[in-house]
């Protein structure tokens, strides 16, 4: 027990501090690396809650392939490290204001809360999967099916003649005539 | 022994800190990354409940996965936006970008 305490406070310090890295840091490059850290402490809080499928899950989809997408989206834009004018001192300080705010009346709702604590049981993969494949049957195909949209989109988005930069000269010639 | 609220409390903390990024970066990769890290927290609070108080359904877990093919789908579309609009103009502050309308 205390064991794992012990490695819940190391994830959650890693976890805070990679998010911490994410929005201070200068260089994209070095926000993105903070955040894989976070991921990564994050799959590990996911063992701590004895479901290793997330856990799988999060390193798959979140430690292998976003960081991955995240890299890549930072090379095809040239990743300018800080481009635009900084944010204004009074905006940072009233976006600390709002989230600390944000995160006090959190800890004030919870501590009131009182929420019936089940009896531990353990939650494999096949507790999962039991609901996944018989009532949630249905969503689980339309978010197949959402994934497959977004892919396609992702494509026509990105692809190299872009939509955005086409449509905009014959707005400018219709202007014209 | 962890309780529920350790991982509320470390989750509303990423929460915090995630809509701090959102609301201060002016780099859209940044913002998006920040939504997703927003996204995560939300993660650990569906699957600690589902653990701490619903345990013999895990519908709390099922929740995690189906929030995580959302936020892969969300995440594509947005680098995809970022990259047409870095393709059209050499844009790197959100407030800059006047126009989404083709």
């Amino acid at each position: 027990m205390t064991l794992q305490l012990a490695f819940f406070y190391l994830y959650a310090l890693v976890a805070v501090a990679g998010a911490v890295g994410l929005v201070t840091a200068r260089q994209l490059v070095h926000a993105a690396m903070c955040f894989f850290a976070t991921l990564l402490a994050v799959a590990g809080l996911f063992l701590l809650l004895g479901s290793e499928f997330l856990a799988a899950m999060q390193l798959f989809v979140y430690g292998g392939a976003m960081t991955v997408l995240v890299l890549f989206a930072l090379m095809f834009t040239g990743a300018a490290p800080h481009a635009g004018s900084p944010t204004r001192r009074s905006v940072r300080w009233l976006a600390l204001v709002v989230a600390a705010a944000f995160f006090g009346l959190l800890a004030v709702a919870f501590a009131g809360a009182g929420w019936k604590i089940s009896p531990a049981a353990p939650v494999d993969v096949e507790a999962i999967a039991t609901i996944m494949f018989s009532r949630l049957v249905v969503p689980f195909e339309i978010a197949g099916l959402a994934l497959t949209i977004a892919l396609i989109g992702a494509i026509v988005l990105a692809r190299e003649d872009d939509v955005l930069g086409a449509v905009k000269p014959a707005e400018e010639a219709g202007e014209e005539a | 022994m962890i309780t529920l609220d350790h991982y509320l409390i470390l989750a509303a903390a990423l929460f915090c800190i995630g809509l701090y990024g959102v609301l201060t970066s002016k780099n859209a990769l940044r913002v998006v990354i920040s939504v997703e890290l927003i996204l995560n927290a939300v993660n650990i609070n569906l699957a600690a409940f589902s653990v701490y108080v619903a345990p013999r359904e895990a519908i709390g877990l099922n929740f995690v996965v189906f929030l995580m093919v959302v936020a892969a789908a969300e995440f594509g579309l947005a680098l995809a936006i970022i990259i047409a609009l870095y393709r059209t103009e050499d844009i790197g502050a959100i407030d800059t970008i006047r126009k989404l309308r083709g």
